[in-house]
């Protein structure tokens, strides 16, 4: 009976061609896009120089450090400012139209001037603080050391990097995969379609098709195991094709776990399935409805699970803790990233421990609601 | 006008569903631009919050005290304790977004001028490691100075220093036209993230027309009634318009009851006029869309068209963190100039005439693609009524 | 008894479906239910079949209760619904080989089963089709395939031949006679009454959830006083004619339609009714053109019943 029902379920399922492709295409397509939208985002771009300007002053002009070192700064391919040296009231007007991010008076000590508060602004601060600090360390080790002020110079131009990165888990922290984690745990949840189907051609107050199956002899529960058992394994067949097109294609690094990495997608898979078919179990009035709600659920668990704006997540875990381990977008993504990430397998566990008990309650409920032998109206 | 009246009711019909998927879309608006806005505060303004981080130190010497107290200026410091899974845990949860390790004999090799190094593990992508970053380096290198040309430098002598040479920091002041970023920051971070809600929600509305209205059966019907096509056409063009002109109401007035006092400026006019010229667009390529593809697929559709396009185009993540190439591509759809025209009117300080058209080249192209998603759909319609 | 339905009580909110309905149908015989649009025979058909919860009564299939998990019955039953129920994704001969498979475990045996079904509804040029090819009454013949293919011992037929040409219908009509003839019992509902006068041995006429008559067609027509109805095609009669007609002796009712013209006489049984017509209307110089009589049909039964047409 199994293979003589599942047999015929996966010919049915294979012959729709227009949904097969689309649930398996969107997320490709997807993962592409997510792709080209990072692929700069962990590279150090060197930014452009910031424009700004200098007032030309008495005080400018005998400054000859400060001259000195704001012109350092102010050319090469690499500078960090583009520098323009005018008088107050140009700069004044350059900064009023935005044509410069700040400018510079020096007077008895150095001024910032600016219009607003942003990263331009913030460097430019940053520069000079670490200009007039300098400076007064300088003054210090002069008045100690009068003759040391040729190889001091020199010394000044030597910057040593002090900081050293090391990991400190099995590999590097990388958010983007938070994002490529999020995009398998979405399409996980799509699988909510194929359970909701499996559930819509099994009831007969919903199909005159599943009313003639339901005068077989044949256990309502173990039809709708077999048949979904087909649903489940195409809808697995695509979460594999997408993860190794993400891993291949993309090259998204999965750690070395890769036993692991597959049992989460064939967990997730069943989630996605089982809820599909507890919400057309449930919900019993409208196609439409159904359709909406698990679309809904699956928007806000990815929402809320950081994939459109990743902060969504930490604030998530640390104002509504108890929210982060009832998604199961969140917990699928996060399964994937503690096998990327930790050591122990620990918090995989519990993430795979919650899932399962998910699977669990909505297998529940749909038997509970299959069950019920009759209904009260075809 | 019953083919208009018809629509409605349609719509009607799935109200409940309709009312769900905007109230999520909008709210889901609302909290990003609200992060957003509060991220964008912390970065950028001079007194920032400080950040998290985890101070470990294997040496003990007024070096390490004095590097700990500038670092206190810019930091909170959490207590954690040092192993592997706890501090991997603080990362992961953004407890703390940095972790300082100062090894053993630091001090000791620092004093005697060795090339040693301080070892940071971070969590990605938060942009305040920088300052952190800037403070530990800056104070080392400055430490450096004095220990390289004063001998018999004694530590806390020079730790005295170095404290008073780090105080110093320059005077800022903000000019006569002052561009308070801070409330326009939510307006542009709301109407940003709204081109992934509003997409979402005309394709949904625009589908569930175009399916009935596209039942060839229906169809047949309607063809033999004394109405005529074009009328119909235009009845049922014009029900997509008005549910498009609603739904740029509703997220409209929505950002405007959440933020009135901030909201009544001349941007939101300007914000307004962008997001409307959007939605006309957006509507059209719905109305396209609605008509090209069937009920199955209408779902995997309006995700990758909402979702796709608002990651290449600068929604989630910012036009100025996105390669050049990516943008090249992306500079074919119309939302990249939705949120391109956004980013200028977010950097505009006065709004006459002569900064509008700063702006209008984004709206006009948005309008050209309007048109051209229009011609498609009607090209479509034709053909399917001929078949 | 093959079907033993007992005080069957069906309501859906305030309406009554079915109410208080007994019936039952014996082995080997052709069972109509018969009964206008919405009076109940496809609420009776799901009830028996324990697809629908009802409130009150017993029902007995092959002398068992009948329940939702009495698989053995389920077995021995074979249902071909109103609405076509097949798959649109699997072939004419994929779909009935799925649904006999339901039933038919070896596969040999399920082979020859499914390539007599095909024959027996005359499909075979259309095995490799999917649904959505077939013309209506093709559709009903894969319909009804699925539905017998597994050799069951009672079919149910619920209204089998709603939109199929008259071919196909006389076709199908046959054919179940044929399988009559095999030994199957089979239930048909309908409100067609020439299709129920024509091969149903016993009927039921159901009406309002109710059942209002029972029996043989002879034992039906015999129910209601009317032996004979006789028509003529007249040109003008007056009124004082019609009441002296219907002074005739064995004449029930007499009724005259100006627009059609027609003159309808129901009268008892008896051997010389339209004699006497004939008489009178030579008699009284009344001028005729067609004159024709019939034996009361099923509707005739129904309408005396109830005051209404089978078909309103």
């Amino acid at each position: 009976m199994f293979a003589h029902i599942f047999r015929y379920r996966l010919k049915c399922l294979l012959r729709d061609r227009e949904t097969i492709f689309w649930t398996l295409v969107f997320p490709l397509i997807l993962a592409v896009l997510f792709n080209m939208a990072f692929s700069n985002l962990n590279k150090v771009e060197g930014f452009s120089p910031i424009d700004i300007a200098v007032v030309d002053n008495r005080q400018y002009q005998e400054d000859q450090y400060f001259k000195m070192t704001l012109k350092e700064v102010s050319q090469g391919d690499d500078r960090l400012f583009n520098l323009v040296v005018v008088s107050e009231d140009e700069a004044n007007k350059l900064l009023n139209e935005n044509s410069i991010a700040g400018y510079i008076v020096v007077e008895d000590s150095v001024k910032l001037v600016v219009n607003q508060t942003g990263i331009e602004q913030s460097i430019i601060k940053s520069f000079l603080d670490n200009y007039i600090q300098t400076l007064s360390a300088v003054n210090s080790i002069l008045t100690l050391n009068p003759a040391g002020g040729q190889e001091l110079f020199n010394e000044l131009g030597n910057r040593y990097q002090y900081i050293r990165e090391v990991p400190i888990a099995k590999a590097e922290p990388n958010n983007i995969l938070l994002y490529f984690y999020s995009l398998i745990a979405m399409a996980c949840l799509y699988g909510s379609f194929f359970g909701m189907r499996e559930i819509n051609d099994t009831q007969p107050n919903i199909t005159p098709l599943a009313a003639r199956i339901n005068t077989a002899p044949v256990h309502k529960l173990k039809l709708f195991i077999y048949s979904m058992s087909a649903s489940i394994l195409i809808h697995i067949t695509e979460i594999f094709i997408l993860l190794l097109f993400l891993r291949f294609v993309i090259n998204v690094d999965f750690g070395t776990r890769t036993v692991y990495v597959i049992l989460t997608a064939i967990v997730g898979s069943v989630v996605g399935n089982a809820f599909g078919a507890f919400i057309s179990a449930t919900v019993k009035k409208d196609e439409n409805l159904k359709i909406g709600i698990s679309i809904c659920v699956s928007m806000v668990g990815s929402f809320l699970s950081g994939m459109m704006y990743q902060n969504m997540k930490y604030i998530v875990a640390k104002k509504m803790p108890l929210l982060s381990y009832l998604n199961p977008v969140n917990l699928l993504t996060d399964a994937f990233y503690c096998l990327y990430y930790y050591d122990s397998l620990e918090k995989y566990a519990l993430n795979m421990s919650i899932l399962l008990i998910f699977i669990l309650a909505f297998c529940s409920g749909i038997y509970l609601m299959v069950r019920r032998r009759k209904y009260a109206s075809i | 006008m019953p083919v208009f009246k018809l629509c409605f009711k349609i719509l009607k019909k799935n109200m409940f569903l309709m009312t769900m998927y905007i109230v999520i879309f909008i709210v889901v608006s609302i909290i990003m631009a609200f992060a957003s806005a509060n991220e964008q505060k912390n970065l950028s303004s001079f007194t920032q919050e400080k950040r998290n981080i985890v101070f470990i130190t294997e040496d003990s010497s007024p070096l390490v005290e004095g590097l700990k107290q500038e670092l206190g200026k810019i930091a909170n410091f959490v207590d954690i304790p040092d192993q592997t899974e706890a501090l991997q845990d603080a990362l992961y949860f953004r407890v703390v977004t940095y972790v300082l390790r100062i090894p053993r004999g630091f001090t000791e090799a620092f004093m005697r001028g060795e090339d040693v190094q301080v070892e940071k593990t971070v969590a990605p992508a938060s942009y305040g490691n920088l300052y952190i970053d800037l403070t530990v380096d800056k104070y080392l290198n400055t430490a450096r100075l004095y220990v390289n040309q004063l001998e018999n430098l004694s530590l806390e002598s020079l730790v005295e220093r170095l404290r008073q040479d780090l105080s110093q920091s320059t005077v800022t002041e903000l000019g006569r036209v002052h561009n308070n970023t801070g409330s326009n920051a939510y307006l542009k971070y709301y109407y940003n993230y709204l081109p992934y809600s509003l997409i979402n929600i005309l394709i949904f509305g625009m589908a569930e027309l175009a399916i009935v209205f596209n039942n060839s059966d229906l169809r047949k019907r309607n063809a033999c009634s004394p109405l005529s096509s074009k009328s119909m056409n235009l009845q049922y063009m014009l029900a997509n318009v008005v549910f498009a002109l609603l739904s740029w109401f509703i997220t409209v007035a929505v950002c405007f009851a959440l933020n009135f006092k901030k909201s009544l400026n001349m941007s939101t006019v300007y914000y307004m006029l962008n997001f409307f010229v959007f939605a006309i667009c957006a509507a059209t390529m719905s109305f396209m869309l609605g008509n090209l593809v069937n009920r199955g697929a209408i779902t995997a559709v309006s995700n990758v068209v909402s979702l796709g396009l608002s990651f290449i185009s600068g929604v989630f993540v910012p036009q100025e963190f996105i390669g050049s190439y990516v943008l090249k591509v992306a500079s074919f759809t119309p939302t990249y100039w939705y949120v391109y025209t956004n980013d200028r009117i977010a950097e505009l300080t006065q709004f006459d005439f002569e900064k509008f058209k700063y702006v209008l080249p984004g709206m006009l192209i948005q309008l050209c693609f309007a048109l051209a998603f229009f011609s498609v759909a009607m090209v479509i319609a034709k053909k399917k009524r001929l078949s | 008894m093959i079907i033993k339905v007992k005080d069957l009580v069906k309501r859906y909110d305030d309406l009554v479906a079915l109410d208080h309905l007994s019936l039952s149908v014996r082995e080997g015989e052709i069972f109509g239910l018969l009964g206008p649009n919405g009076s109940g025979k496809t609420t009776a058909i799901n009830c028996i079949l324990s697809l629908l919860e009802y409130d009150k009564g017993e029902i007995e299939v092959f002398d068992k209760p009948m329940t939702p998990e009495s698989y053995d019955i389920k077995r021995q039953i074979g249902i071909v619904m109103q609405n076509v129920a097949v798959y649109n994704e699997l072939t004419v001969y994929e779909n009935i080989d799925y649904f006999c498979g339901l039933y038919v475990q070896d596969k040999t045996l399920r082979k020859r089963y499914v390539d007599e079904a095909i024959e027996f509804v005359e499909l075979g040029d259309y095995t490799k089709f999917y649904p959505k090819k077939l013309s209506g009454g093709l559709l009903r013949r894969l319909n009804i395939a699925c539905g017998i293919a597994h050799k069951p011992k009672l079919i149910i037929l619920d209204e089998p031949t709603v939109g199929v040409d008259p071919q196909s219908r006389n076709r199908i009509l046959e054919g179940i006679v044929e399988l009559n003839k095999q030994g199957v019992t089979i239930v048909y509902t309908s409100h067609y009454m020439e299709e129920v006068e024509q091969i149903c041995t016993r009927i039921v006429i159901i009406d309002k959830g109710k059942a209002i008559a029972a029996g043989t067609k002879d034992e039906l027509k015999k129910m209601i006083s009317m032996g004979e109805k006789i028509t003529v095609e007249t040109y003008g009669i007056s009124p004082e004619q019609l009441s002296t007609l219907k002074k005739l002796p064995n004449i029930l009712s007499v009724q005259y339609n100006g627009n059609s013209r027609l003159l309808i006489i129901k009268s008892k049984e008896g051997e010389n009714n339209l004699e006497t017509v004939l008489d009178f209307i030579k008699r009284e110089g009344i001028q005729y053109g067609k004159i024709y009589s019939e034996l009361p049909t099923l509707n005739d039964v129904f309408l005396e019943i109830t005051g209404k047409d089978l078909r309103d």
